[in-house]
């Protein structure tokens, strides 16, 4: 029996600066994943931590990470040609295969949008079987926009609208002042054939499963990536628990009625 | 499978014959009652169930998973001990069950497994309940087991189970008997959980314990079915590049069991971490396994500084 907690040696190919604590890191891997998936990724020595890979592809992974805690600080520091190590990929992605053929919101707010940036990349791929893709993503400053270049991009193929809380400045022109939740609430959204996928903090991810809900969304159409602590990411350490269901493998990705409302219980 | 018959005056004699060729562990009298590597058989204690349960010696508080160098990673290779475990209560044989679901079932794991793979289980059954806080009577346990003592007066009823508990059976002191053991003779008659708490997790009943509630995480240590776990990096002083990656105990009663990076902790009140260690037992668990994770032992409870009584608050709920 081999342990599954060994993680193993990957080559870290190219680091991207997208934001002042936000870097990308493209890997050596190729892991066959779902769109929502994660990675325990770890530093020898620093320890590990669960991040969402940002990519749909079999020649490399990207990952974003934001320098907060202790493991991701220390992520954001590598360079190109370093070595870090994974475990993975866990967990349940977002059912993009199920929706062949309807429309699709995703509504993301900070990190959150790392995750559906693998959507993204997968619809990108498939661009056929999906109708209208639309996008709402929540940033605190202008300067803190991730993926600067492909939004320049998305912008022209999906329906794509940036919220910038906490910008007073005339740097928010080209893009909306407030809350993603503030456009959300504004665009005629319909549900027919339609599937939302939200990833974001634990407030954000409420207020939009109340704001959907009132837009005619069923329980069953919305998804939503949750957030927890992890160790093992195989359902074993159990800190990922969230009413008897494990973030890990249950998860990250849960459909709205699974869990009801994300809380902290 | 068979039933045999020992003199309780040859049972020091049995366990000493036990002693040749693999370790044997058995419940002895020190500051409490403790599982221990078995000096003289004569200090074996019977009388109380043993304060700490026997989850130590498959999970321990704190193992190695791999040491790490500039080179890579290397896993240690553990070579399978023979040891025999005598005086195990119905309550820990059943943990111990939970656990082999939990580790060796569902998770392959290789550090668990290979601590279970030599190890014979000797239980002994109550005949009345060694503490007035058990409560496994309520909780379903199966039949677990190589070996069972049955305690009638002055001899042993030993019930062997496995093929390994019969090879065990095979020596001088047991002698075959046509007896059954009965179904009545194995039930346990304890106080009852009562309550099927699935709709009771806004009662306004789990405020006054959690109010009283220390979060000393005594519960989680004493509890021989909790396998949270956490994994830290123990880097060497030699050097940051050498060091060892362990995992250890963690408990939910603690706050930084959910603390995620920027400080976030999402089970930040005590009552939500009280609720959450008693719903994961006795119905998390239950949905996804089919069984209760609780053995009813009645440790968290005797072991409490507080002495929470969550059983008999459980059973005084009302909707």
């Amino acid at each position: 029996m081999k342990s599954k907690l060994v993680p193993r040696k990957v080559k870290v190919l190219d680091v991207q600066q997208e934001a002042p604590d936000i870097s990308t890191l493209t890997l050596d891997c190729h892991s066959r994943c779902v769109p929502g998936q994660f990675v325990q990724v770890s530093l020898l020595g620093v320890g590990e931590c669960p991040l969402s890979i940002a990519s749909h592809s079999e020649k490399y992974m990207k990952l974003t990470v934001q320098g907060v805690g202790t493991v991701t600080k220390a992520l954001c520091k590598l360079k190109k040609g370093d070595h870090l190590y994974i475990r993975g990929p866990y967990g349940k992605g977002y059912p993009l295969k199920k929706y062949r053929g309807s429309s699709l919101i995703l509504v993301g707010a900070g990190c959150g949008v790392a995750a559906l940036k693998s959507v993204i990349d997968y619809v990108e791929s498939h661009r056929k079987d999906y109708k209208d893709v639309f996008l709402f993503f929540g940033y605190r400053y202008a300067k803190s926009i991730a993926y600067k270049k492909q939004a320049t991009e998305w912008k022209k193929k999906f329906n794509l609208r940036i919220a910038l809380s906490r910008e007073k400045t005339k740097s928010c022109l080209q893009w909306d002042q407030g809350h993603v939740t503030d456009l959300l609430k504004k665009e005629k959204l319909g549900p027919e054939k339609t599937a939302a996928f939200v990833c974001g903090p634990l407030r954000m991810i409420n207020d939009t499963v109340k704001i959907l809900k009132k837009k005619g969304f069923a329980d069953t159409q919305i998804y939503m990536a949750t957030e927890r602590l992890m160790y093992c990411g195989t359902g074993a350490c159990c800190h990922c628990m969230i009413r008897g269901k494990l973030a890990c493998t249950d998860g990250p990705v849960f459909r709205f009625d699974e869990i009801g409302y994300y809380g902290n219980d | 499978m068979t039933v045999y018959k020992l003199q309780k005056s040859a049972l020091p004699k049995f366990l000493e014959s036990l002693k040749k060729g693999s370790q044997v562990f058995a419940p002895v009298k020190r500051d409490v009652i403790r599982f221990e590597p078995l000096g003289n058989p004569a200090d074996v204690d019977l009388s109380a169930n043993s304060y700490f349960p026997l989850k130590e010696y498959f999970f321990p508080p704190k193992e190695v998973l791999f040491h790490f160098s500039k080179k890579g990673v290397s896993a240690p290779v553990k070579r399978a001990e023979k040891r025999i475990f005598f005086g195990v209560r119905r309550c820990d044989l059943a943990a111990i069950q939970r656990q082999d679901l939990v580790f060796i079932k569902q998770q392959k794991d290789p550090y668990y497994a290979k601590r279970r793979e030599n190890s014979l289980l000797i239980g002994y059954h109550c005949n009345t309940p060694p503490s007035s806080y058990c409560f496994c009577g309520s909780m379903g346990l199966e039949d677990f087991y190589d070996l069972m003592f049955f305690d009638r007066g002055s001899h042993f009823l030993v019930h062997a189970k496995t093929a390994a508990g019969q090879s065990l059976a095979k020596n001088k002191f047991f002698n075959k008997t046509p007896r059954k053991i009965t179904d009545k003779e194995r039930r346990i008659r304890t106080r009852a959980l009562k309550k099927d708490i699935s709709q009771l997790y806004n009662n306004k009943g789990w405020k006054p314990l959690a109010k009283r509630c220390l979060s000393c995480a005594a519960c989680t240590e004493l509890c021989p079915t909790c396998y949270c776990y956490e994994i830290r990096d123990e880097p060497s002083i030699e050097g940051p590049y050498k060091g060892k990656r362990c995992r250890s105990w963690s408990s939910c009663q603690l706050k930084d069991f959910t603390r995620v990076a920027e400080g976030h902790v999402f089970r930040e009140k005590r009552e939500e971490r009280f609720k959450h260690r008693i719903y994961h037992q006795i119905q998390y668990f239950k949905e996804r396994n089919k069984i209760n994770l609780c053995t009813g032992c009645g440790r968290c409870v005797a072991g409490c500084p507080a002495r929470i009584d969550w059983v008999k608050a459980v059973n005084r709920m009302k909707k």
